[in-house]
């Protein structure tokens, strides 16, 4: 057990000392604060139509723990994804194939090291939903245990599941990871789905991941029993609503249950279940085993011939003059071919039947939902925008090239702003048929942000994970018609001129983020 | 043609200098950087090729200001790094097309300029193949195609013959002979003969200061008389470098070849003496001069 424990802390230490893990604690702080909101929020985040619980103990420990769960659940995946993949990718991997560590000795000390990387973000909102009881509340009794146990029941276990998950992902579905996100995107959708607003029974609490059943229907309860209703949805999550009237009611927290108890206790076992299955079809880093003809082919063994020395040498002085030309338009050429080119061809496929449904379907639906999930698919494109130099080590050649900063970063740019808007094309012109030039504004505006965001978090951070997560987060939101992350402008705003010029500014602050910050990485290698 | 380095420091942060008040001007021709891991060759060279930013000093070539403009040696500078990547999914053409974009270099002879640099290191059967493919020598050697690009005035290369067999490192070395009558050329290697065979200069540099600059004779002179060689057994080999500079073992059969360095020029009885070379040098002043 002592070498499992060395890896869990290795791999641990090695995710944890990054400044993207760091962003995401700021943000996760953030995202903790705003679980207990203020009375005059026009936001909740659970939401039982037209009441509201009394701020104490058994309200903010519950919210705060179930909130934690879905959101930790739904980004914690991005977040810990790739650990397999970076052994392969610092050759670590083939070290450890030669080591007696079994297969599912690695695979179990990758899935706790991704458990606890979890555990840490939601310790750090444990505390913050203590803290946010004494800011938000007066009087009312502290009791411990309304934090604890919620965070016990609801958080652990969905954690561990998400951390198996992760690893049946990357044991399965290997380097695909775009598959990998969108089979966890409609996977999250259907355990969300399969939950909300079914009734209590034996058998949904088992198949309830992460305990939101029991919790809403308790909340339910209460009021229904109290103000005599019968409402039967309960809305978690952020929703916003300019209504600040609600009747309140006194709600104290879930009776832990011994069926319930045993449902976590059940998904637990499922993950590490799932861990162990894993573990039968595990490559153990031998990818001629693993790999297709397709690989095979471009084995270095194949290539023989060519693996000849300098032939003729290289007589400097019968090469072509040099002739000068600093446009940036073979730039964005290449950009654009790296843009192509990333990921399996077959996509290509998956993106074409997106697109031409985009021109066929109603076009609030093509808007709304086809747009952004198309523009979801590409996130290993854009997320790669501007860490490629880096994670490839071709910064050296970028960085110390002829006015990088005003050449190489405008190019990438421009590259993915053609492609993001030649994706949206078929909406721009639609958009544009039907009269509507907000929207037109709004998608190219939204292009725009969607580059910028890819940029500023890649090079801010130095890593793709943030922006991973963030897009996910928002895409995911978008599906679910929350205006704030509305960043196509699909969704009705107030002032469609006020929507698009702060959409502006945001772009405007985001590329100056990513221009100070590069015109500073360029001299500090 | 001279790059002028004067009082040159890399502070990282509080415990961790890459260079220390390091001053050496370079003139056109071949400099050989010669020290141990952690001595600031790669500062010093990513310095130059103005990636780093140095915490104090200046650098200027031929009068101007690097460090202030750094545009200015761009246009003319030739770099391949120590560890450098490659985009995987283009091939070697795109490749070499996207590196002479970032150099500026364009027209309608770049493709024929490409086409000549690719059949020069031999990778012209491969050109249109992915670089993820390539093995490691053919993607040192793309490396080296990449330098040549722009027609650079000043090439900088870190550790350059990593990954190359033995006959790609001696046409490496013929290659940049070649280039060396009108350029300034900086060479890292941790290999002494590769130094030995081409550099005009040799800088020898440790903890971030150089120890010694100069012409690889005036090297070799500071330890002329005081190499020797000696067979001795395992006993004697330990006092042995107890008392002197032991740069060479050999084993033969139950007894050892023993190459040293003396500090007093006092050898040990039975010893001979034996020409020095560049190695013995660096060796010697890296670790009495530290």
């Amino acid at each position: 057990m002592k070498y499992i424990y060395s890896i869990i802390k290795a791999d641990y230490l090695q995710r944890t000392r990054s400044y993207s893990f760091l962003i995401t604690l700021a943000i996760t702080i953030y995202a903790a604060y705003s679980f207990v909101p203020p009375p005059t929020a026009s936001y909740t985040t659970l939401n039982v139509v037209g009441y509201k619980g009394i701020y104490n103990s058994a309200w903010v420990g519950h919210v705060s723990a179930m909130m934690t769960t879905i959101m930790l659940s739904l980004y914690g995946f991005f977040l810990i994804n790739g650990g397999i993949k970076k052994d392969v990718d610092t050759g670590i991997g083939q070290i450890i194939a030669t080591t007696p560590i079994t297969n599912f000795g690695y695979l179990l000390s990758k899935f706790l090291s991704n458990f606890f990387v979890l555990l840490t973000i939601s310790a750090l909102t444990f505390l913050i939903s203590i803290v946010m009881f004494f800011v938000r509340t007066s009087g009312s009794p502290f009791i411990i245990g309304d934090f604890i146990l919620p965070f016990l029941f609801f958080a652990i276990p969905a954690l561990f599941t998400v951390s198996a998950l992760a690893i049946v992902a990357e044991v399965f579905l290997g380097r695909r990871l775009i598959l990998q996100y969108i089979i966890f995107f409609f996977l999250f959708g259907a355990l969300m789905a399969n939950v909300v607003g079914h009734k209590s029974s034996t058998v949904n609490t088992f198949i309830d991941t992460f305990g939101v059943n029991t919790m809403t229907n308790s909340v339910k309860d209460k009021v229904n029993t109290q103000y005599h209703e019968h409402i039967d949805a309960v809305n978690l999550g952020f929703t916003f609503s300019a209504k600040h009237r609600f009747k309140t009611f006194e709600w104290d927290g879930i009776s832990w249950t011994g069926i319930f108890i045993a449902s976590r206790l059940m998904w637990i076992c499922i993950a590490f279940g799932l861990v162990y299955f894993s573990s039968s079809f595990f490559h153990r880093f031998d990818f001629k085993q693993a790999a297709g003809k397709k690989k095979k082919a471009l084995a270095p063994a194949n290539i023989s011939h060519t693996n000849g020395t300098f032939a003729a040498g290289i007589n400097v002085s019968l090469l072509p003059p040099v002739v000068t030309d600093y446009s940036i338009f073979p730039f964005v050429k290449t950009e654009l071919l790296l843009l192509i080119r990333k990921g399996p061809k077959w996509f290509w496929l998956v993106n074409g039947g997106l697109w031409i449904s985009m021109v066929f379907v109603k076009l609030d639906i093509a808007y709304a939902y086809l747009l952004p999930i198309l523009l979801f698919l590409q996130v290993t494109r854009w997320s790669e925008l501007a860490t490629k130099e880096v994670t490839n080590r071709l910064h050296y050649f970028t960085w110390s090239s002829y006015k990088p900063l005003q050449r190489m970063l405008p190019s990438q740019l421009l590259a993915a702003f053609t492609m993001a808007v030649a994706l949206a094309l078929p909406v721009i012109l639609r958009s544009a048929a039907a009269g509507n030039i907000y929207s037109v504004f709004n998608i190219i505006n939204g292009a725009a942000f969607l580059v910028l965001l890819a940029a500023s978090l890649g090079i801010v951070s130095g890593g793709k994970k943030l922006f991973k997560i963030l897009f996910f987060f928002i895409t995911y939101l978008i599906t679910q018609k929350i205006p704030l992350t509305d960043y196509l402008g699909a969704l009705p705003h107030d002032s469609p001129i006020g929507f698009i010029s702060i959409m502006l500014m945001l772009n405007v602050f985001l590329g100056a983020v990513s221009f100070s910050v590069r015109s500073w990485q360029v001299r500090h290698l | 043609m001279a790059l002028e380095i004067k009082n040159l420091t890399k502070q990282y942060n509080k415990h961790k200098t890459g260079l220390s008040n390091y001053s050496i001007t370079i003139d056109r021709g071949i400099l050989g950087l010669l020290g141990p891991n952690g001595a600031g060759k790669s500062t010093l060279m990513k310095i130059i090729a103005t990636i780093s930013k140095p915490t104090t000093g200046t650098l200027f070539l031929d009068g101007e200001d690097i460090v202030k403009n750094p545009d200015n040696i761009r246009k003319i500078l030739g770099y391949l790094p120590q560890d450098f990547g490659v985009y995987p999914n283009l091939n070697a053409y795109e490749f070499l097309e996207y590196i002479a974009a970032l150099k500026g270099v364009g027209g309608p002879d770049l493709r024929k300029r490409i086409d000549m640099l690719l059949d020069g290191v031999n990778l012209t059967a491969d050109a249109k193949r992915p670089i993820g493919t390539y093995s490691g020598g053919m993607k040192q050697r793309i490396g080296i195609a990449q330098a040549l690009l722009n027609d650079p005035k000043v090439l900088i290369f870190d550790e350059p013959t990593v990954g190359l067999d033995p006959e790609e490192r001696v046409r490496f070395r013929q290659l940049i002979s070649d280039l060396a009558n009108d350029c300034i050329i900086i060479l890292s290697s941790h290999i002494v003969s590769d130094i030995e065979a081409i550099a005009d200069e040799v800088a020898i540099m440790q903890n971030g200061t150089l120890l010694e600059k100069g012409t690889q004779p005036d090297i070799v002179k500071l330890v002329e008389g005081k190499v020797f060689e000696t067979i001795l057994d395992s006993q004697q080999l330990n006092d042995l470098k107890a008392r002197h500079l032991v740069i060479d073992t050999s084993r033969q059969k139950d007894q050892t070849r023993a190459r040293y360095i003396t500090r007093d020029h006092q050898p040990e009885a039975g010893s001979i003496a034996v020409n020095a070379t560049l190695e013995d040098a660096y060796l010697f002043l890296t670790h009495t001069k530290a």
